[in-house]
C-alpha cells in the first residue's frame, strides 16, 4: 500500500480530456478512484444513514419473523407435524425444499467471494461482503428449516457428537449426520471467512465513530492498526481460507444431495446428484447475489458509486454460464435415468411431466433455461438492473421448483403403487392444515432480510479496503491513442 | 375328554397349547361386583400378570368364542378361543374391535329418562327404573319386547317373562338377518327339505363352490367359520374352485376364481338354467323343477351369455363335491323364495345333501327346542300395524336399533309416536334409544353373563357362554336382572346367574360333551372356563329332498331398469359393509379400517361403473343424489371398476344420526331407499329397488387408503 | 464416562443368513377381511386418526391390505389381497440412514427394531423403506377417555414426532421366550404368535422360527410358491408371500 489513490489519479492527468478514457472510468469502479478519506466517508454515511422507511420495513420484517417464522414454528412444535403438508409416502416436503433452497442461496456467497478471489476476478471487489453476509444468513435459515422439519426438535441435540449419559454416539453411517456435520463446518468456516476481511473495515469504522459503536468496533476489530505485518497476515489468512473454503463449499452441497442420492428410491438414487446440486445451488445463489446487489444499490446511500452496470454485466454472464451448466446436468440426470428403463423411474419421470404437478416441471425448465438463455445474451439487457433482477428472481423460482420436484413430487412415486402419493391433492385440499410451512418460509425470508438490513447498518457493506486496493492496482495506459486498462501486482 | 377333568389335567392341556393362556372361570365373575381401589386388589389379580377370561363375542349373532386378556382389571385384548368349535381361535375385525365398544366414550352411563329425540338424559336410580318396567309388565297385553339377535339367553329369559305374565312373544330382529334373508332361507329349507333351518354349507370339503351373492367371507351367517372353511377348501389336496355370481365384485367375489356380474333378480333363472343344462348333460333329461326355463331368455335376462352357462355347467359336471350357496341379495328379491328353493333343489340335484362338501342341517344348539329365526320384515310390519292401532302401550327394545336398521318405508318412526312408553336397554345412545322415553342401559357384552346358541357354521351342537371379564365400567345393570326384579314372583329366579344355571343344568348330564362334571357348580365353573359347552363330534344331519326335483319352479325376467334418456334408472345393490356390518359404526378403529374393496375409510360411497360415470359426466368424489320411490340420499361417488354398468351399490352401516361421536353424521343409510315390499317368505325384497341418479354439483372427497393414482393411474381418466 | 460405542454398519446381517423369526403369508387364502389390521392396532396401541387425516395418508395402521386391479370390465380382476407389514429385512435400508440409531437390528431377536425413545423424527428411515411400511405420529392423536383403558401395558404408547412400524409383536416373542426359559426348553413352534397371525380367520399368516427348518413357517418359506417383496433390492425380507394356488383341478 505504498501507492496512494490520489497519486494514481494523477498519473495520467490528460485522460480526463479524452472521451474514451472518461467512458472507461465511468464504466469501471476500479478506474474511478476517490480519495481514501472520501470513500471511507461514503461507506460510513451509507452505514449510518437510516430513514423512517428503513425502520418501517425493518419493523415489518421483524413482525413477519416473529409471527410467521417463530410463531408458526412454535405452533407446529406444540401440535405435531400434521400442521405441515407431509404424509405417507411424502415424508419430506416443503421444509426440506426450503432447506436445500437456503443452502443453495448460501452457496453463492462463498462462491462469488472465494472462487473469484482465487481467480482474481476484479469485478468481485465491491460486493464480496454482501455475498458473504448472504452465506451466513441464508445458512441460518437453512438450519431453521432443518430443525422445523424434525418430529421432535427438542431432542435435536442428540445429533451432536457429544458424550452424554445416553452413551449413544450419533450414527455416522447416516447421510443426515454427514449433512449435519457438513453444514456446521460450512457455517463455521464461512462465518470466519466473513469476519477476516471485515477486520480492516471494522478498524476503519472504529476510527470514524463514537459512543457504543466505537466500543463494539474496538472489540471486533481486534486492535487492527493497518501495519504492514497485519496486512501480510491478513492476506495470507485470506488466501488460505479462500482456497480451503472452496472444497467445503463443494462438499456441503454434494453432501446435501447425498441425503437424496444415497437413498434407494427411484429418481433419487442418482450418481450425478452431487455436481447437479452444486450447480443448482450456484444457479440460485448467483442470482440471489445479483438480486441483493441490485437491492442494496437501489436502497442504500452512495451505492451507485460502488456498484455499477459493469457488475451487473459480469454477474449476468456468470448466471448465463451457470444456467448452461445446470441445463447440462439436468439433461444428464434425466437422460441416464430414462435410459436405465427401470419401470418405477419411468413412472416417476412421467409423473414429473404429466402428473398434477407437471406445470411446476415446465416452469422450472422455462425459468432456469429458457429465460436466462434468451435474455442474458444481450449486453444491454443484462446491464439493466430491472431485467437482471427479474431474471434472478425467476431463476430462484425455478430452482425452488427444482427442489420441489426432487423432494415432495418425487416422493409420490415409490416401488409400491398402492402406496403412491395422493398427487398434489394434499397441497390443495388440506389448506387449513398446511399453513405452517408457507408462513415459516415467508417468515424466514423476512428474517433473512431483517438480519441483512441490521447488518448493513452495523458493518460496512462494502469492503472499502478491497476496493481501494483494487483501485490502486488498476491504471489506464495509452498505446498510441488507445487507452488500455492495466493491473499491477500489488504483492 | 374324560369324566374327571382335574386341575392338573387342565394345566397339562394348557401347557401343550401354543399360548400359555391362563383361563379363569371365577374371577370378577362373582355375582355382585363392586369397584375397589387397586390398593385392595383381589387375590386372583397379580401385579404385572394378565388374567384371561373366556366369553362370547356379541358383535354379531354367530356366537364366536373369545378369550379376553385382562390386566389389573382392565380388558386389554380380544383373542379367539382355540377350543371353541365355531371360530377355533380366530376372530374377525369386528370381534377384535369389541373393546372399542366397551371403552367407548359415548356409552350410556346411567339409567335415564329423557324427552323423545332429546339427547340430554336425566339420571334416575335403578329402583325407579325397575318400577317403570314393573309398571309396564302389569299391562301384559300392551307390552311388546323387541330384541336383537344377540344374546340368546336374554331372548330365553324374555320368552319366560312373557309367558309368565301373559305378554305377546318377543320379536327378534337384526339388519344382518335382513340382508341374509334368513326367513326366506328357512322357509325354502322347510319347503324343500321339510324342516326350517339355517343350513350348514360344508364349503371346507367342497371342490366347487358356486355362490349366488353369498358374501360368506364378510358377514354372511358366520363369517369366521366360513372363512376357515374357505381356507380349508383352498388348502386341500385338490384346491377347490370358487365361482361367485353377483352384480358387483365383493370382497368375497375378489377371492373367487371366476366372477360373473349378473343382473340382480335373475339369480333364479340362472340357477334353473344351470340345473337344466347339468341334468340334460348328466342324465339326459331335466327334472321338472328346472325344465321350464328357456336358456336363451335366461341369458338375456341375466346379462350372462350361453357360453358362460355352458362353462358353469361343465364345471358342475366335472366337480366331485360341488355346493351352491344362496346369498342374501339373491333371496331378497320378489321371487327370492323361489330362488332359494331352486338353489336348494339344485344342491339336491347335485346329490350333495349330507355328504362331505355338501349341505347339512345344522344340529340344534344345546338348550334349543327348534330353530328360531329372527323376525322377517313382514312380521315387523305387523308389529308396526299393531303399534299404529294403539295396541302396544309399552315397547321394550334391547340389542337392536330398528330406527336405523329397518327401512324407513316400514313407518316405524311414526308408529313409535303411538306407543305410550318406549323403554330402551341400549348400551349406546342410538337412534332408537333417543326415540325412547327411558334408557336403562345394559352392560356391554364383555361385562355380561349369558350364552349364545351356535346356529350355523359348526357341525357340532354348541352353546357359547359369556361371563363378565371386567367390572362394569359405568352405572349399568344387566337387563336380565332388571326384568327378573320387575317380574318379581312371576319367575323362580333371584338373578341372571341363577337363571343361567337353571338353563345349563340340563347339560350337566348331557353325553358327548367337550367336558363333563359331576355337579352343577363344577359344570358351571368349566362352562365359564371354556366359554361354553359343545359336543365333541359333529351331529349335522343330511337333509332329505324327497320330491323336490319334481316341483315346478318358474321365474320371470327381472324388471328392466329404464336405460335411456333423462329418466335413466339403475338397480340399487345394497350390501352390509364387510367391516362395519350392522353395528360397528361406533367403534373408531373399525371406522378407520379401509374397506376391503374400495379402501374407503370413515364414510359411505356410491359404487358406479367408470363407463356409466363417464357417460353421466360424473367424476370420483362427486356428490350425487340417489333417488328411489321411498327416499333419497346424497353420497360421494367411487368409480368402481368391477360393477355392472346398470347397477349402483351402496354399503350399509353408516348414516347414523345418533350412536356416538364416531358414528354420527357420517355417510348415508341406504335403508332410507328401500321400499316396504316383501317376498313370499316375508323378507324385505330390497333387491329390486331402482334408483335415479342426479348430480348435485358438490364434491366431497372420500378418504381412501389406496393411492388413487397408483392404483388407477395418473393423468388419464380410468 | 465410558466412551460410546459405534455399532457396526448393518451390524447383524450376513449374506445368506436366514434370520430368526419369520412370517409366511398365503395370498391364496387371505380374504382381505382386515382382522389382522384391527388385531394389530388393538395389541400395539396404534391410534386412529379420523377421516380427514386418514384421507391425507396419515393413518397409522402397521399393516395394510393391498389390492390392485387387472383388466377392464367385464374381464376385470382384483389382484390377490396382500397384507404388507414391516418385512423385518435382514439388510434393512432404514437402519443405516437414521442419524440417532433409533432404528437398529436387535442381536437377540434379529429383528429390525424401532427405539421410540431415541427417535427425533427425521423420517429418513421411512423415505428409504422400499415397502412404505413405516408410519409417523403426525400428532398426539386424541383417544378420549375411557378408550385408554384398553392400552396394552406391554407396548409403549408413542407420542407425536416418533416413527413406528410393525415389530412382529416382539412383546409376545419375549413372553413366549420367557415362558420357555422358565420351563427350561426351546420356544415351541407356534408358541409366539403376533396378533395378526393369531386373529387371521383364514390362517393365511403363519409365524415362527426361520432357524428351525422343521417349523411351519420355514417349510412354507421354502415353498416354490413363495417369493419376497421387491426381492431384487437385496433387502433380505423375512416375510414370504405365497402366490397362486396349489393344484386347482377345475381351473
Amino acid at each position: 500500500m505504498t501507492v496512494s489513490a490520489k497519486a494514481l489519479a494523477q498519473v495520467h492527468p490528460e485522460a480526463h480530456e479524452h472521451d474514451h478514457e472518461a467512458e472507461l472510468r465511468k464504466e469501471h469502479l476500479m478506474l474511478d478512484p476517490k480519495p481514501r478519506g472520501e470513500m471511507n466517508a461514503l461507506v460510513m454515511e451509507a452505514m449510518l444513514t437510516t430513514s423512517w422507511k428503513f425502520w418501517a420495513v425493518a419493523g415489518l420484517m421483524a413482525l413477519v419473523t416473529v409471527v410467521g417464522l417463530f410463531g408458526m414454528w412454535g405452533y407446529s412444535i406444540s401440535e405435531g407435524m400434521y400442521t405441515a403438508s407431509v404424509n405417507r409416502p411424502m415424508y419430506w416436503s416443503y421444509f426440506l425444499v426450503h432447506t436445500v433452497f437456503w443452502i443453495g442461496i448460501s452457496h453463492a456467497g462463498t462462491f462469488v467471494s472465494a472462487l473469484l478471489r482465487v481467480f482474481r476476478a476484479e469485478f468481485r471487489r465491491p460486493f464480496t461482503r454482501a455475498a458473504e453476509l448472504m452465506t451466513t444468513f441464508a445458512l441460518a435459515q437453512a438450519g431453521i428449516h432443518i430443525f422445523a422439519h424434525m418430529g421432535r426438535v427438542w431432542l435435536a441435540y442428540w445429533m451432536f457428537p457429544i458424550p452424554t449419559q445416553r452413551l449413544i454416539w450419533p450414527n455416522l453411517h447416516s447421510p443426515l449426520m454427514w449433512d449435519f456435520l457438513a453444514i456446521n463446518t460450512y457455517l463455521l468456516s464461512s462465518t470466519m471467512y466473513l469476519f477476516l476481511p471485515l477486520i480492516p473495515d471494522l478498524a476503519m469504522a472504529r476510527d470514524r465513530s463514537t459512543g457504543w459503536r466505537k466500543s463494539v468496533y474496538r472489540v471486533l476489530a481486534l486492535g487492527f492498526r493497518g501495519t504492514e505485518s497485519e496486512w501480510t497476515h491478513l492476506r495470507i489468512a485470506l488466501n488460505i481460507f479462500a482456497f480451503a473454503i472452496l472444497p467445503v463449499m463443494f462438499s456441503v452441497h454434494t453432501i446435501v444431495s447425498w441425503d437424496f442420492a444415497a437413498a434407494m428410491r427411484p429418481g433419487w438414487s442418482s450418481t450425478i446428484f452431487g455436481p447437479y446440486f452444486v450447480v443448482g445451488a450456484l444457479q440460485s445463489g448467483v442470482s440471489a447475489v445479483a438480486m441483493v446487489v441490485i437491492t442494496v444499490r437501489a436502497t442504500m446511500k452512495n451505492m451507485t458509486y460502488f456498484v455499477r452496470p459493469e457488475h451487473f454485466d459480469a454477474l449476468g454472464k456468470l448466471m448465463l454460464i451457470i444456467s448452461m451448466a445446470w441445463a447440462y446436468f439436468f439433461f444428464n440426470d434425466y437422460m441416464v435415468q430414462w435410459y436405465g428403463g427401470d419401470s418405477f423411474t419411468d413412472s416417476l419421470l412421467h409423473f414429473h411431466e404429466a402428473g398434477p404437478g407437471g406445470w411446476v416441471w415446465f416452469l422450472m425448465l422455462i425459468t432456469n433455461i429458457l429465460v436466462p438463455w434468451l435474455v442474458l445474451w444481450n449486453k444491454q439487457w443484462r446491464r439493466n438492473p430491472w431485467i437482471l433482477f427479474t431474471v434472478g428472481l425467476l431463476a430462484n423460482v425455478g430452482m425452488w421448483a427444482e427442489r420441489f420436484i426432487i423432494v415432495p413430487v418425487s416422493l409420490q412415486i415409490n416401488r409400491v403403487p398402492f402406496m403412491w402419493g395422493h398427487g398434489v391433492k394434499i397441497f390443495r385440499e388440506t389448506f387449513p392444515y398446511v399453513s405452517v410451512e408457507i408462513p415459516i418460509f415467508i417468515g424466514s425470508v423476512a428474517f433473512f432480510v431483517l438480519l441483512y438490513m441490521l447488518a448493513s447498518k452495523f458493518i460496512p457493506l462494502v469492503p472499502v479496503w478491497e476496493v481501494q486496493e483494487g483501485q490502486m492496482a488498476h491504471s489506464i495506459r495509452r498505446y498510441g491513442k488507445e487507452p488500455v486498462i492495466t493491473v499491477a501486482e500489488l504483492e | 375328554m374324560t369324566d374327571s377333568f382335574t386341575r392338573r389335567d387342565f394345566l397339562k392341556v394348557m401347557g401343550a397349547g401354543a399360548a400359555a393362556t391362563v383361563l379363569t372361570g371365577c374371577g370378577p365373575a362373582s355375582r355382585y361386583v363392586t369397584r375397589e381401589p387397586y390398593t385392595k386388589m383381589p387375590e386372583y389379580t397379580y401385579n404385572g400378570q394378565s388374567t384371561y377370561y373366556a366369553t362370547t363375542c356379541r358383535e354379531c349373532a354367530a356366537g364366536c368364542g373369545l378369550i379376553l386378556r385382562t390386566h389389573q382389571g382392565r380388558a386389554i385384548k380380544a383373542e379367539g378361543n382355540k377350543f371353541h368349535p365355531l371360530n377355533q381361535g380366530k376372530t374377525c375385525a369386528r370381534g377384535q374391535a369389541t373393546l372399542h365398544g366397551m371403552y367407548n366414550p359415548d356409552r350410556v352411563q346411567f339409567p335415564a329418562q329423557h324427552a323423545r329425540g332429546d339427547a340430554t338424559l336425566t339420571e334416575m336410580d335403578w329402583d325407579a327404573a325397575i318400577a317403570v318396567v314393573q309398571k309396564a309388565l302389569q299391562d301384559p297385553q300392551g307390552t311388546q319386547f323387541l330384541l336383537g339377535t344377540a344374546s340368546d339367553h336374554l331372548f330365553d329369559l324374555v320368552t319366560d317373562v312373557c309367558q309368565a305374565v301373559g305378554a305377546p312373544s318377543p320379536l327378534r330382529f337384526g339388519a344382518l338377518s335382513m340382508f341374509e334373508a334368513r326367513a326366506t332361507l328357512g322357509e325354502a329349507s322347510r319347503a324343500v327339505f321339510g324342516k326350517p333351518d339355517l343350513l350348514f354349507f360344508d364349503i371346507a370339503n367342497a371342490d366347487l363352490v358356486i355362490s349366488f351373492g353369498a358374501n360368506f367371507l364378510e358377514t354372511w351367517l358366520s363369517p369366521v367359520a366360513y372363512t376357515r372353511g374357505y381356507a380349508q377348501m383352498r388348502r386341500g389336496d385338490v384346491r377347490g374352485h370358487f365361482v361367485q355370481l353377483e352384480p358387483r365384485l365383493s370382497e368375497t367375489a375378489a377371492k373367487a376364481d371366476e366372477w360373473y356380474p349378473l343382473l340382480p333378480g335373475a339369480e333364479g333363472l340362472v340357477v334353473s338354467a344351470l340345473g337344466k343344462l347339468f341334468a340334460e348333460q348328466k342324465f339326459g333329461v331335466a327334472p321338472a323343477a328346472f325344465e321350464m326355463v328357456d336358456l336363451a331368455a335366461a341369458a338375456e335376462a341375466s346379462g350372462l351369455t350361453l357360453e358362460q352357462f355352458e362353462r358353469l355347467a361343465a364345471l358342475l359336471l366335472r366337480a366331485e363335491r360341488p355346493v351352491i350357496l344362496p346369498g342374501g341379495a339373491a333371496l331378497a328379491q320378489a321371487e327370492g323364495l323361489e330362488t332359494a328353493k331352486a338353489i336348494l333343489t339344485l344342491n339336491a340335484l347335485l346329490d350333495n345333501l349330507g355328504k362331505a362338501g355338501g349341505v347339512f342341517h345344522t344340529p340344534a344348539a344345546p338348550l334349543a327346542d327348534s330353530y328360531h329365526r329372527p323376525a322377517s320384515a313382514a312380521e315387523i310390519s305387523a308389529l308396526v300395524k299393531r303399534m299404529n292401532a294403539g295396541e302396544v302401550n309399552t315397547l321394550l327394545v334391547h340389542g337392536v336399533n330398528p330406527l336405523f336398521e329397518l327401512p324407513a318405508a316400514l313407518g316405524l318412526e311414526a308408529a313409535l309416536q303411538k306407543v305410550k312408553t318406549v323403554i330402551s336397554f341400549a348400551t349406546f345412545p342410538d337412534e332408537t334409544a333417543l326415540a325412547a322415553d327411558y334408557i336403562f342401559p345394559d352392560h356391554h357384552g364383555l361385562e355380561s353373563w349369558g350364552y349364545q346358541r351356535v346356529q350355523t357354521g359348526a357341525g357340532q351342537s354348541a352353546l357359547s357362554g359369556s361371563q363378565p371379564v371386567v367390572v362394569p365400567y359405568y352405572n349399568t345393570r344387566a337387563t336380565a336382572d332388571v326384568l327378573i326384579a320387575a317380574a318379581g314372583d312371576a319367575l323362580p329366579f333371584k338373578d341372571e346367574v341363577e337363571f343361567l344355571q337353571s338353563k345349563v343344568a340340563a347339560l350337566v348330564e348331557a353325553p358327548g360333551g367337550f367336558y363333563s362334571a359331576a355337579d352343577l357348580p363344577s359344570f358351571w365353573a368349566l362352562f365359564q372356563q371354556y366359554g361354553g359347552w359343545w359336543q365333541n363330534d359333529s351331529s349335522a344331519s343330511a337333509p332329505s329332498a324327497a320330491g323336490a326335483l319334481e316341483k315346478k319352479l318358474t321365474f320371470h325376467a327381472p324388471e328392466a331398469a329404464h336405460a335411456e334418456g333423462e329418466h335413466e334408472e339403475f338397480s340399487l345393490y345394497v350390501y352390509p359393509s364387510p367391516i362395519l356390518a350392522e353395528a360397528g359404526a361406533n367403534k373408531p378403529w373399525l371406522q378407520e379400517i379401509a374397506d376391503p374393496t374400495t379402501t374407503v375409510m370413515w364414510n359411505s360411497w356410491l359404487e358406479m361403473n367408470p363407463e356409466t360415470a363417464h357417460h353421466l359426466g360424473i367424476e370420483d368424489d362427486d356428490v350425487v343424489r340417489v333417488i328411489s320411490p321411498a327416499g333419497e340420499v346424497e353420497v360421494s361417488v367411487y368409480r368402481y371398476p368391477a360393477i355392472r354398468p346398470d347397477v349402483v351399490a351402496i354399503p350399509f352401516g353408516q348414516g347414523h344420526t345418533a350412536y356416538g361421536r364416531y358414528a354420527e353424521n357420517r355417510g348415508v343409510n341406504p335403508a332410507l331407499l328401500f321400499s316396504a315390499e316383501t317376498n313370499a317368505a316375508g323378507d324385505l325384497a330390497f333387491g329390486g329397488v331402482k334408483v335415479k341418479i342426479e348430480k348435485t354439483g358438490k364434491k366431497r372427497p372420500l378418504s381412501r387408503l389406496e393411492s388413487k393414482m397408483g392404483v388407477y393411474g395418473f393423468g388419464e381418466e380410468h | 464416562m465410558a466412551i460410546p460405542k459405534i455399532p457396526e454398519f448393518k451390524a447383524e446381517w450376513k449374506e445368506g443368513e436366514e434370520g430368526r423369526w419369520g412370517m409366511a403369508v398365503d395370498m391364496d387364502l387371505c380374504t382381505g377381511c382386515q382382522a389382522c389390521v384391527v388385531a394389530c392396532s388393538m395389541e400395539n396401541n396404534v391410534p386412529f386418526v379420523g377421516e380427514a387425516e386418514a384421507g391425507y395418508g396419515r393413518s397409522l395402521g402397521w399393516i395394510r391390505v393391498e389390492r390392485l386391479w387387472e383388466g377392464q370390465y367385464p374381464e376385470v380382476k382384483m389382484t390377490p389381497y396382500q397384507p404388507v407389514m414391516c418385512q423385518q429385512c435382514g439388510s434393512a435400508p432404514c437402519e443405516p440412514v437414521c442419524p440417532v440409531f433409533a432404528t437398529v437390528h436387535s442381536q437377540a431377536e434379529q429383528l429390525n427394531v424401532q427405539v421410540y425413545n431415541r427417535c427425533v423424527g427425521t423420517r429418513y428411515c421411512a423415505n428409504n423403506c422400499p415397502y412404505v411400511v413405516r408410519v409417523f405420529n403426525w400428532a398426539d392423536f386424541d383417544r378420549p377417555d375411557p378408550l385408554p383403558n384398553q392400552f396394552n401395558p406391554d407396548v409403549t404408547v408413542r407420542r407425536r414426532g416418533v416413527m413406528e412400524k410393525c415389530t412382529f409383536c416382539i412383546q409376545r416373542i419375549h413372553r413366549a421366550e420367557d415362558q420357555a426359559k422358565a420351563e427350561g426348553r426351546e420356544v415351541l413352534d407356534g408358541e409366539a404368535q403376533p396378533a395378526c397371525a393369531q386373529a387371521c380367520p383364514a390362517d393365511a399368516i403363519v409365524f415362527g422360527r426361520l432357524d428351525d427348518p422343521e417349523s411351519r413357517v420355514s417349510k412354507l418359506s421354502r415353498s416354490n410358491r413363495g417369493s419376497h417383496l421387491l426381492e431384487e433390492l437385496g433387502t433380505q425380507p423375512r416375510v414370504t408371500y405365497l402366490k397362486g394356488g396349489s393344484n386347482d383341478r377345475l381351473g
